[in-house]
């Protein structure tokens, strides 16, 4: 129960209490008030009466017609006349004990009407005493009406009272709303600075207290983004020519290169400048680098037409271009392109062709080669172009021996995503340090029959190339939702979306009608991991999702993180509940560069998960530099505490 | 003298104490009426126990006789001259402490120093007559032996107690006796009614008498 409640439900209850003590009290004092009345009427009328009776000199005949004359003529229950030696001369008595108001109400109120006595004398002597009892009937009559006003007009009062108790709670409260706003926000590691500072001394402690600390948390963020970004600069950015580097082209390639990826392939440039010891010789370094940025230029130009290009600088004198979705022949043309706009510039810089050139070793690579494979081709194809006259060289992969036809794949998938026969398989996410599961990753299987079973990586690669992979995930999707797997209820689990899947508007839409229905209903905690690509567009929306998945209390991850962004103001509005990146990422990361990452992600809340970690040598690298948590094969290596 | 004699003695002694009537006005109050109205006051107290402790073994009209006797003696003045109200009832220790009052300050004085001496409260009656003589409305205590009985007289104005029938020069208007009132109000119904008033006046004074207003 929340304090305004507690607060509101004990001064309702004294307010209600002290309301009806008080009207209890009033009609207490109006009961006595009445009975009062009823005595001083007796007695005003056995006074009167005794007087009157002392002039009949005893005559008790004219003495009880005085007595009846009073007693019809007024409202009186009883009169009765007795003499010196207490016998009784003369009574009346009401008969009517009828009462004008609820049998309730005459057996909750008992009114006793007091009896007045008086002496009466005739003369000298005593005849008797006379005894007055009031009638009650109006009495209650009376009170009745006392206490239906007296109740009318309390629950006047308790209700305005409530109102404007509640009224009073809330204005006094809004502040510590505020406040657990703020405590919300903290839980939640936003940042949010409260401008109006409470006059309530105790909460103008609170916040100026929690302002200060988000404060010195924000700046704690800000801190590690700036150095983040600078670091990245140095990491990732070739001074001269503002370039990438081999480091950035090493971190980003896991991206290009695999099952899922957007590209299925393109063509690798490697490009050598010979020739530079002269050139330096020459014209000085300065005027080396001048010429470097001008054939940097050149790839710029030459490549502009293409989305994902990296151009990174290799070392001193070679460089290298990847186009994704680009055909040997048109890498050729570009190749050429190159070339000569490089020729020119270099004979621009009165450098002699013969002693300075470029070589371009070409090789057309597909998405399912290795980094390795990739880079040692495109130098072998280097290497050839600088034995050619042309100084150009084409290299292409070798052609894949497909198991099965694109058609035959076709076939398949389309029975199994109508059958639906994907199977969900996952593996754990462990803490090296505490030895525990953090949580499971989701992963699909499909199964044609009892005998043959493809993984995730067998059959992605044709869904793709079939253009069958968003009905996978549809597919998936309405799995994990409409008939949620048993063996999953109460962990945690991770489902991994690609980046061409979650950027179409088509598939937001399709979540937030699932979600809307199954969401709450789901036995698991799930966390959709996105990748850092995506996130860190920190676009329209990312801000949608981010938003659905809050409002379905899923959480969100981010995968392939190399931290390329110029700014992680997106990790403080995202906020996700990890950061999924390659081993060799983390590995490679220098110690001022993993600390500004620590920075931000620690005063965000944020855990950073290695993935694809296959041996313990690598993860022993990982935990040098703290990163404990990892993904892959070496968690069957750690035995998990249960 | 042997200790059973000694004994004897102590406990005749013991037992009179215990029953010996007690003061009509108790030594602290009268430390206060002292206090209040100097020596005199205590004096006329004093005397007032004196005449009380001789009629206590009396008959009724013993008793009559010596209260009447003294109270007689207190001077008349007026309640707006005593008190400077129009009509107040004077407790007893405010009447001799003043040692001044009208009629019903007379009245009360004698009921309750009566009623000290054993007199049936049913037999007192406090009555309003007119008094031919002065012209004037006039209080008076009557006595009856019994109910039916001709009652005795005990004024402030004529020093001597007469029955009824030789004070021509009384009126009787109205008799009341305050504790019949008590009683007759509680029995009227027969039922157990809440009330402890019986006449103003009356009332007024008993809790003026129950406060010790002196």
């Amino acid at each position: 129960m929340t304090l305004f409640k507690q607060i509101a439900l004990i001064l309702s209850i004294l307010l209600i209490t002290i309301l009806t003590t008080v009207l209890n009290l009033n009609f207490q004092s109006a009961n006595e008030s009445v009975q009062d009345r009823l005595y001083e009427d007796a007695k005003n009328t056995a006074s009167s009466l005794s007087l009157s009776l002392g002039s009949a000199n005893g005559d008790l005949s004219m003495m009880s017609t005085m007595i009846n004359a009073n007693f019809d003529s007024g409202n009186y229950h009883y009169i009765s006349l007795v003499d010196v030696d207490d016998e009784l001369l003369y009574e009346r008595k009401s008969e009517s004990e009828q009462l004008d108001v609820p049998k309730w109400f005459s057996s909750f109120v008992n009114i006793e009407a007091p009896v007045a006595s008086a002496n009466v004398s005739a003369g000298w002597s005593q005849v008797g005493i006379l005894n007055v009892q009031s009638d009650v009937t109006y009495a209650y009559r009376q009170l009745y009406t006392i206490l239906k006003d007296l109740l009318v007009s309390f629950s006047i009062i308790a209700v305005v009272g409530l109102i404007i108790l509640n009224v009073l709670l809330v204005a006094i409260l809004k502040p510590l709303k505020e406040v657990q706003r703020q405590a919300e926000a903290v839980i939640r590691n936003e940042f949010i600075i409260q401008e109006s500072i409470p006059y309530t001394k105790e909460f103008r402690d609170v916040v100026l207290g929690m302002n200060n600390m988000v404060s010195k948390v924000k700046a704690m963020f800000d801190k590690g983004n700036k150095e983040l970004q600078r670091q990245k600069e140095l990491e990732y950015i070739d001074k001269t020519t503002k370039l990438r580097n081999r480091k950035y082209l090493i971190d980003k390639l896991p991206e290009y290169l695999k099952v899922d990826a957007t590209s299925k392939g393109g063509t690798n440039m490697m490009i050598a400048l010979s020739g530079v010891i002269e050139a330096n010789e020459a014209l000085g370094h300065r005027k080396v680098d001048e010429l470097f940025n001008d054939i940097a230029e050149i790839f710029r130009e030459q490549t502009e037409d293409f989305e994902n290009v990296i151009i990174a600088r290799m070392n001193g004198t070679e460089f290298s271009i990847l186009i994704p979705d680009c055909q040997s022949m048109h890498g050729l043309m570009i190749a050429e392109t190159i070339l000569t706009s490089s020729q020119f510039v270099i004979k621009k810089y009165g450098l002699e062709s013969s002693e300075t050139f470029i070589s371009i070793g070409l090789y057309e690579y597909n998405y399912t080669e290795s980094i390795g494979v990739l880079l040692s081709h495109s130098d072998n194809a280097l290497a050839q172009a600088k034995f050619k006259d042309w100084n150009i060289h084409l290299a292409k992969a070798d052609e894949m021996v497909e198991v099965m036809g694109k058609d035959a794949w076709r076939t398949i998938l389309l029975d199994v995503i109508k059958r639906n026969n994907f199977t969900f398989v996952s593996w754990s996410v462990v803490n090296a340090q505490t030895k525990k599961v953090i949580h499971n990753v989701l992963s699909l299987n499909l199964k044609i029959d009892e005998d043959t079973t493809y993984y995730f990586g067998q059959f992605m690669a044709p869904a793709n190339q079939v253009g069958l992979s968003d009905d996978i995930y549809n597919n998936v999707l309405d799995m994990m939702f409409k008939t949620p797997d048993d063996s999953l209820e109460n962990g945690t689990y991770s489902l991994r979306l690609p980046y061409e899947y979650l950027i179409k508007g088509e598939t937001y839409d399709r979540m937030k009608a699932l979600f809307s229905v199954y969401a709450l209903t789901l036995p698991f905690r799930l966390i959709v991991e996105i990748p850092d690509k995506l996130a860190s567009q920190n676009s329209e929306l990312v801000q949608d999702y981010k938003r659905l998945f809050e409002r379905y209390q899923i959480d969100m991850g981010i995968f392939e993180f190399i931290g390329e962004s110029k700014d992680y103001q997106y990790l403080q509005d995202l906020r996700p509940v990890y950061i999924k990146g390659e081993p060799s990422y983390f590995i490679s990361q220098n110690e001022q560069s993993l600390s500004a990452l620590r920075l931000i992600t620690d005063s965000l809340g944020i855990s950073l998960i290695a993935t694809g970690v296959m041996t313990m040598e690598t993860l022993e690298q990982l935990e040098e530099k703290d990163i404990h948590i990892v993904q892959g094969r070496v968690t069957e290596m750690i035995e998990i505490e249960v | 003298m042997n200790i059973f004699k000694l004994l004897l003695i102590l406990s005749v002694f013991f037992v009179n104490s215990l029953y010996a009537q007690k003061p009509y006005v108790e030594k602290e109050l009268l430390n206060k009426i002292t206090k209040k109205y100097k020596i005199f006051a205590k004096k006329r107290f004093a005397y007032l126990q004196k005449t009380l402790d001789k009629a206590e073994g009396g008959d009724d009209l013993q008793k009559l006789e010596a209260v009447n006797r003294f109270y007689n003696g207190v001077r008349y003045m007026s309640d707006k001259k005593v008190y400077g109200k129009s009509d107040y009832w004077a407790t007893p220790w405010q009447f001799l402490g003043k040692d001044r009052g009208d009629c019903e300050d007379y009245v009360i004085s004698k009921y309750f120093a009566l009623i000290y001496l054993g007199v049936e409260s049913k037999k007192l009656f406090f009555t309003y007559v007119r008094s031919s003589k002065f012209k004037a409305a006039h209080m008076v205590l009557t006595y009856f032996k019994t109910p039916r009985s001709e009652p005795l007289i005990l004024d402030n104005n004529n020093r001597k107690i007469f029955p009824a029938s030789k004070r021509k020069d009384l009126t009787p208007i109205y008799n009341f006796n305050g504790e019949s009132l008590y009683r007759a109000s509680k029995s009227g119904t027969g039922k157990k009614v809440k009330n402890k008033k019986a006449h103003k006046k009356w009332d007024e004074l008993k809790l003026n008498m129950k406060r010790k207003i002196i």
